[in-house]
């Protein structure tokens, strides 16, 4: 019996070790780290080049795009637009299409990296969330 | 009508609690009039729940704003039919259709098991009243749905999100909650037989039926989910991991392994422990996954904002939860004992096992990763997500790891297999499989994922096509009928297996679908008026930016048109719709061309600076093969159906078993289901009739006259019906259009296209062109009639034998074949 216990325990083992092993390998570069552009801006330099989300909010009039193509420059601020401060503000650029809900002033979470010329999306890397009253109804009937 | 709402909350809590205290009572002293008592009650609760419904949906079909959650998920220029769909559009509505389902399902398993299993049914009554109160608590306490604005009623609702306003999330959102409630049932039967100690299988018989009902429920909830987020969402994908997908397939892992784990006690009396503790596990994952994206523990695009007093609530209720049943299982530790060990790890429980091992593992992870976030803010303070791309990274070898084992398991004996059996059983699966394997390696292609999972779907198939064949042959020799009888038969015989088997199939064509994900093709661009671009074997072209108005919404339609080969294939009509009220949230025409090898899938981009110079904004993919996903789940659906069938579906080939009630019940609260919709659908729609001049014009030529045939009305509430027939305002006006085009001496196909530009899409058609996938639909009925035609035929031919004759050769051919497969089939449904 106690020859059995062992090989069980000795499978398990090498299971469970097999598979940390595997969770931690992935884990490292399958995660972004989920930042507020005030979390990023003091050590900037250390933030630069890390995967990143970045949670802001866009600043109104900021948006542009060069005619005729997907490019888009835009700038991210730390606090909600009608704020009474705006917190840091990051100059953003991205290429590619964005979503509906990506207006002045809209919540967004950027995916990309930080460089010294601004934040760098990548593709499909804005998310979008207008401030609206729909966004609890939008999941209730989702789950 | 608000406070009458408030006060059946109140009451249905209180008869609630009555009946769950005296059920218990009743059972401690053995008094039967107290047991019925609780019965009654609990009843009752359903009735009260019911009403309480009904003054809500009320209220939303009146326009009453002075209920605060009318006036947030509904306005009065909403169709009808969506307005009664707001019942479920938001937190505090969701929680009451819960308590209501819940009612209901737990009132018809009582009534139908109430005799057979006389034992369980006071504390089946007393758990799933307990159930039921919790979240009544939540509703009287914290989120009710009658609360009413105290000064200012506003005199219209804030209105539904567009996005929601969608046939496919109008069934849903039921369809999941159906499978998220149902298992309340299972969970409250094993708690009973863990109290009373009643721990033989017979509790598990009473449950089997409503998990499986559940289980294809809630498959269905998540397939509609990935059909909704394909089609209307417009990001080209179908499941993106998010914690709100997450938390419906949670407890989806755990009812799959159950289902599977569930034949191994029946067959072996082994795993019974491991059984309770996954119909426990699927209950707390259900209310976990609410918890999860109601209370705000998790972010996500679209989960609710924060409720920590929710979150609070939940979490008392989910530790009670957890204390109350695994103290009991550990209490019962005695009586859970295994009847027999495992004999050796070549054997079916042991495929069973580990098929258990991967279901679960994968809900942990899932579980893991979707509370990764949360998780590592709280032990690092630094806020790490984890996306898409480490999910698919785990679930992909982990998926086919569990497609292999959908293959393999059925090919092993119980207990132990021998070598010449496993020769035998595997070689033409495996040759399926290294023939397929071979033609993807010769055929180039790249991506190994979706080339294993090629060959994988080449095994499954080759095993379940041995499985019915050597059954059906075996039967043959025995019946001495034709092969189809006689699988007709085999599949009667053993609806659970051979239904199973068919849901396996289901599973293998939706991996057909996941794998094709690895050949997807997708660009973003921007194209100038009369700009081409190519994508695959497509070429497309912008022909046209238009925008026209059909007085509920604004909508700018690309018109693009698809070459292939250098032939015009296609014209595509990709949009955004701005509807009344919601102009700022734009919904996504996606323009899909669907075939069976792949969807051409377009989703245009609006940008009000293109407009004028008719520039669009596209998103186009190429998606290989998605469509099998549906198909698939079609498939599964069948498969599930044979297996719930009555057995007098197919009394003419066997004796009558015991499990017919608890079938029909199933099926009877399926056919309830079925009518509700369609009573809902039809009262909307007659409701939303509005009457016309009622005048009709005759047809000026023929060409008129045949396309008032084929054109159907648009105004959403008479069916739509054709042009000659409706009489509603919209269809005098159609009318109107279609004459005034005819005047103008066009063509049909002119006319046609006219009416394309103006309605940005073919919906107005009655019947779909007849072209690409659209033919499909059109073979699909004359298939499943010609079928149905075969059966009757056989059927009949089989009816009018004579039974004598049948008996005639009963010798079994092959006796060592038979013995195995009665051996097999013995006791297994």
């Amino acid at each position: 019996m106690t020859h059995r216990y062992i090989k069980v325990g000795l499978t398990s083992a090498v299971l469970v070790l097999a598979f940390t092993g595997l969770l931690w390998s992935t884990l490292r570069d399958g995660t972004e780290y989920f930042k507020y552009v005030d979390e990023v801006l003091p050590q900037r330099q250390a933030w630069e080049g890390k995967p990143l989300q970045l949670k802001g909010y866009v600043v109104p009039g900021s948006r542009l795009r060069k005619p005729d193509t997907l490019e888009w420059k835009f700038k991210v601020q730390n606090n909600p637009a009608r704020a009474s401060e705006s917190g840091g503000v990051v100059d953003v650029s991205y290429t590619g299409i964005v979503p509906d809900t990506f207006k002045d002033e809209a919540e967004v979470v950027l995916k990309g990296q930080l460089g010294p010329d601004g934040f760098h999306v990548v593709k499909d890397g804005v998310v979008a969330k207008c401030p609206s009253k729909y966004e609890a109804a939008a999941s209730a009937s989702k789950s | 009508m608000a406070s009458l709402g408030t006060f059946l909350l109140l009451s249905a809590f209180v008869v609630c609690s009555y009946a769950g205290v005296i059920s218990v009572v009743g059972a401690r002293r053995g008094a039967r009039r107290l047991i019925e008592s609780g019965i009654g009650a609990f009843y009752l609760v359903a009735a009260l729940m019911t009403v309480a419904s009904g003054v809500i949906v009320n209220a939303f079909l009146v326009g009453d704003y002075s209920i605060k959650y009318v006036h947030d998920y509904s306005d009065s220029v909403q169709p009808l039919f969506y307005r009664i769909t707001s019942y479920w559009g938001g937190l505090d509505g969701s929680i009451m259709f819960w308590v209501f389902l819940l009612s209901v399902f737990g009132s018809i398993a009582v009534f139908v098991n109430r005799e057979r299993h006389r034992e369980l049914i006071p504390y089946v009554v007393a758990v799933i009243s307990t159930v039921q109160m919790f979240f009544l608590y939540l509703m009287v306490v914290h989120r009710n749905p009658f609360t009413t604005f105290l000064t200012e009623v506003p005199a219209d609702g804030r209105g539904l999100n567009p996005l929601l306003q969608n046939y496919w999330m109008v069934i849903h959102p039921p369809s999941l909650y159906t499978g998220f409630v149902g298992m309340t049932i299972p969970y409250a039967f094993g708690m009973a037989a863990l109290i009373t100690g009643h721990l033989d299988d017979s509790w598990l018989r009473a449950v089997r039926r409503w998990t499986m009902f559940s289980w294809i429920f809630l498959s269905f909830g998540l397939t509609l989910g990935m059909i909704w987020a394909y089609e209307v969402l417009g990001w080209g994908g179908f499941w993106g991991w998010d914690p709100v997908e997450n938390a419906g397939l949670l407890p989806w892992f755990t009812a799959t392994a159950f289902l599977h784990s569930v034949i191994v006690q029946e067959r072996r009396s082994m795993l019974r422990i491991w059984n309770v503790t996954l119909v426990i596990l699927t209950f707390f994952l259900t209310i976990f996954g609410t918890f999860m994206t109601r209370s705000g523990v998790v972010q996500s695009v679209h989960a609710f904002g924060s409720d920590p007093i929710l979150a609070k609530l939940f979490t008392g209720f989910m530790v009670v939860i957890l204390t109350f049943s695994f103290g009991l299982v550990i209490y019962r530790l005695p009586l859970l004992r295994a009847r027999n060990e495992l004999d050796s790890w070549v054997s079916r429980e042991a495929a069973f096992l580990v098929n258990n091992w991967v279901l679960l593992f994968s809900a942990i992870f899932v579980l893991f990763a979707t509370m990764f976030p949360t998780l590592s803010e709280a032990v690092t303070g630094n806020r790490l997500t984890v996306g898409p791309p480490f999910f698919n990274k785990w679930m992909l070898p982990i998926g086919l790891f569990m497609l292999f084992l959908t293959g393999f398991g059925p090919l092993l004996a119980w207990r132990k297999a021998t070598l010449s059996n496993l020769r035998d059983q595997f070689l033409w699966p495996t040759l399926a499989a290294l023939v397929t394997g071979g033609a993807v390696v010769a055929f180039g292609v790249r991506i190994w994922s979706s080339g294993i999972c090629f060959a994988l779907s080449a095994f499954v198939t080759g095993t379940i096509l041995q499985e019915f064949w050597r059954g059906a042959n075996v039967r043959r020799g025995v019946t001495g009928t034709d092969i189809f009888t006689a699988l007709v038969g085999l599949v009667g015989r053993n609806k659970r297996r051979y239904g199973g088997y068919i849901v396996h199939l289901g599973i293998m064509l939706m991996f057909l679908g996941f794998a094709g994900t690895g050949f997807k093709k997708e660009t973003q661009l921007q194209l100038k008026l009369g700009q081409q671009t190519t994508l695959g074997d497509y070429t497309l072209r912008n022909d046209a930016v238009k925008v026209s108005d059909d007085g509920q919404k604004q909508m700018v339609t690309a018109y693009i048109s698809v070459f292939k080969g250098g032939k015009q294939i296609d014209t595509m009509y990709p949009g955004k719709y701005f509807f009344r009220k919601h102009e700022s949230e734009p919904t996504t025409a996606v323009a899909i061309r669907r075939s069976f090898a792949e969807d051409l899938y377009i989703v245009l981009a609006f940008q009000p600076s293109d407009l004028a110079a008719q520039s669009a904004s596209l998103q186009i993919n190429v998606n290989p093969l998605v469509d099998w996903i549906w198909f698939g789940f079609a498939v599964m659906a069948i498969g599930t159906g044979i297996a719930l069938l009555p057995e007098r579906t197919y009394a003419f080939a066997l004796a009558k078993l015991p499990e017919a009630a608890a079938g029909t019940a199933s099926a009877t609260a399926t056919g309830a289901a079925l009518l509700l919709m369609l009573w809902l659908s039809s009262a909307s729609l007659l409701a939303q009739h509005e009457a016309g001049t009622g005048l009709m014009q005759p047809a000026k030529n023929a060409l008129e006259g045949q396309m008032r045939d084929e054109i159907g009305c648009t105004c959403g509430g008479c069916e739509h019906e054709a042009l000659s027939k409706c009489v509603c305002g919209q269809a005098d006006q159609m009318r109107g259009e279609l004459r005034a085009q005819v005047d103008l001496g066009k063509t049909h196909e002119e006319i046609i296209s006219h009416f394309i530009a103006q309605f940005g899409g073919q919906q107005f058609l009655r019947s779909p062109i007849d072209k690409g996938f659209n033919r499909l639909a059109w073979l699909v009925p004359y298939g499943v009639g010609a079928v149905g035609l075969v059966v009757v035929g056989m059927t009949a031919r089989r009816w009018s034998r004579h039974p004598d004759k049948d008996s005639a050769s009963d010798e079994p051919k092959d006796p060592e074949i038979e013995e195995r497969l009665d051996d097999e089939l013995r006791n297994l449904d």
